[in-house]
């Protein structure tokens, strides 16, 4: 009891909002390039399919993280 | 081994006796409170051995039904060892110091035992309850010297009993000095008197803490409210309520809750949705809240609602690398004198939380560890549960609960839900690939 200390949240809540907003607006950046190239491909055979993957990526991880402290900012606890 | 403490007792009785040590009350001072609900007894007794011994144990014996809380403490304030023997009727003290003069204090708070009589009054009419306790101290023994003052609260007294010498002042009773009484001495003490305090009794307190770790704990009361004073008798007329504001006082029209200073988001509310009729006043030390249940409580009438609030994690926890201790109230305050017949306490923890161990103040009752699916599960929630049957005021105290909990669970939930999306995407991958056309078909582009 004596060692320990105060726990802090690793992120202070009064950001929650701030990140919220920013991770969705980037994630939905990603999943709007996304479907747009996806969309706008000329040749059905062309080789793209790392580059789709890895902006999907980006995009759910971005999303991912912005939907948790979407529920942290309205007040649900995860 | 369940009654070894009793065959020690009996143990010690014997030697007592066979040294032939005289232990006697040189003088008892009780002091009784009940201007509430509750019975508030203090007692300071100053004991001792005559044959100039040390006194070592010194029995207790408390007859009073419901006790709720008790607590022994010596003359200097310092609390000490009582333990529960021959049924918990009997307490045996061991004091730390050896003196053949020792001071005892005892404070105990007992519920139900102030009744509304007569048991049913109009609407109008004023409440009288009736108190039946012991004019003496029951005690093992003998008394030189005892006095006992009860404070009323009121000056409306309609009978008590009357053991010469007694007093009466404004609004208390004074019983005593008597003198030389024997041991186990029972002389019955009965008084009947004006109680307008609301009579009001938590039937069922369900109380759930939830830790987050992205700190935060929210804690919500779930409360089903009797009216336990002098029944109703005949109808309720709003007109005559509203109109003689003096009249009906022992309803409970509203009432005050203290919550941590740093509680937010506070709601009450019931299953009809937000009760409007509550204030809150944002004090230095704490949140006074004002509740107002949707109607006046009469006797025997009853009401339900929650209450919840947020409070940051670091009021109420500590961490050391992977191990983390959640220390706060165990129940917390819901209104003046409270009194509650069932508490069940849920603590949730966050997922992936280990080697719970649970410390409380006092005596609980251990249920078996659950677990809970709320957003963003996977395998579940920790739940630790008790209960605890008839608790005052006098019981907030806090529990400590330690566990284990790895920092990179934490990002289990993010990663949830970024894996769940990643899923949508792949999906649209493979099937804006696939050829769902029936005929073949060259694009011209």
């Amino acid at each position: 009891m004596d060692t320990m200390q105060r726990y802090v949240s690793p992120v202070n809540p009064a950001v929650f909002p701030h990140l919220a907003t920013v991770l969705l607006i980037i994630g939905t950046f990603f999943t709007a390039w996304f479907f747009i190239f996806v969309v706008s491909k000329k040749n059905s055979k062309e080789k793209t399919l790392i580059k789709e993957l890895l902006i999907s990526l980006c995009a759910s991880i971005f999303l991912g993280f912005g939907i948790v402290f979407l529920l942290l900012t309205v007040g649900i606890y995860v | 081994m369940k009654i070894s403490p009793v065959l020690l007792n009996l143990f010690f009785l014997t030697c007592f006796c066979a040294i032939k040590a005289k232990i006697v009350n040189k003088n008892v001072e009780r002091s009784l409170d009940l201007s509430s609900q509750l019975v508030k007894s203090t007692i300071k007794i100053t004991a001792e051995d005559t044959t100039g011994k040390p006194l070592k144990e010194y029995v207790l014996i408390l007859n009073e039904p419901n006790l709720s809380y008790i607590s022994v403490t010596d003359g200097s304030k310092n609390e000490i060892q009582a333990r529960k023997s021959n049924g918990g009727l009997q307490y045996v003290i061991t004091f730390g110091s050896s003196s053949a003069h020792q001071i005892i204090l005892v404070e105990t708070v007992s519920t139900k035992n102030i009744m509304p009589y007569p048991e049913e009054i109009k609407q109008h009419e004023i409440q009288f309850a009736k108190y039946v306790g012991l004019v003496h101290l029951y005690s093992n023994y003998e008394t030189y010297s005892q006095k006992t003052i009860v404070k009323l609260g009121t000056s409306n007294i309609l009978s008590h009993t009357q053991v010469k010498p007694f007093s009466t002042a404004t609004d208390k009773l004074i019983f005593g000095p008597y003198e030389n009484i024997k041991a186990l001495s029972k002389q019955e003490l009965v008084i009947h008197y004006e109680n307008q305090t609301p009579f009001m009794t938590v039937k069922n307190l369900e109380r759930t803490i939830e830790v987050s770790h992205w700190g935060n704990i929210a804690i919500q009361e779930s409360i089903q409210l009797a009216h336990s004073g002098a029944k109703l008798k005949g109808s309720f007329s709003r007109y005559d309520f509203q109109k003689d504001g003096r009249s009906s006082q022992s309803a409970i029209k509203s009432y005050r809750t203290i919550l941590p200073s740093s509680a937010s988001g506070v709601y009450y509310r019931d299953t009809n949705g937000n009760i409007s009729t509550s204030n809150m006043n944002s004090l230095n030390d704490f949140i006074d809240l004002e509740l107002r249940p949707r109607f006046p409580l009469f006797g025997g009438w009853k009401t339900q609602y929650t209450i919840g609030y947020n409070v940051p994690s670091y009021e109420y926890m500590y961490s050391n690398g992977k191990k983390y201790q959640l220390k706060m109230h165990l129940i917390d305050h819901i209104y003046d004198n409270m009194a509650i017949d069932k508490a069940a306490i849920k603590i949730v923890l966050p997922e992936g939380a280990d080697n719970i161990q649970l410390t409380t103040p006092y005596t609980i009752n251990r249920r078996q560890n659950e677990l809970v699916h709320t957003y963003l599960d996977t395998v579940g929630r920790p739940v630790i549960s008790f209960s605890k049957l008839n608790l005052v005021e006098s019981h907030i105290a806090d529990f400590t609960l330690n566990y284990t909990f790895s920092r990179v669970s934490l990002l289990q939930e993010p990663f949830l839900v970024s894996g769940f999306i990643y899923i949508i995407f792949v999906l649209t991958i493979v099937l804006l690939r696939l050829d769902f056309s029936i005929a073949l078909h060259s694009h011209k582009d």
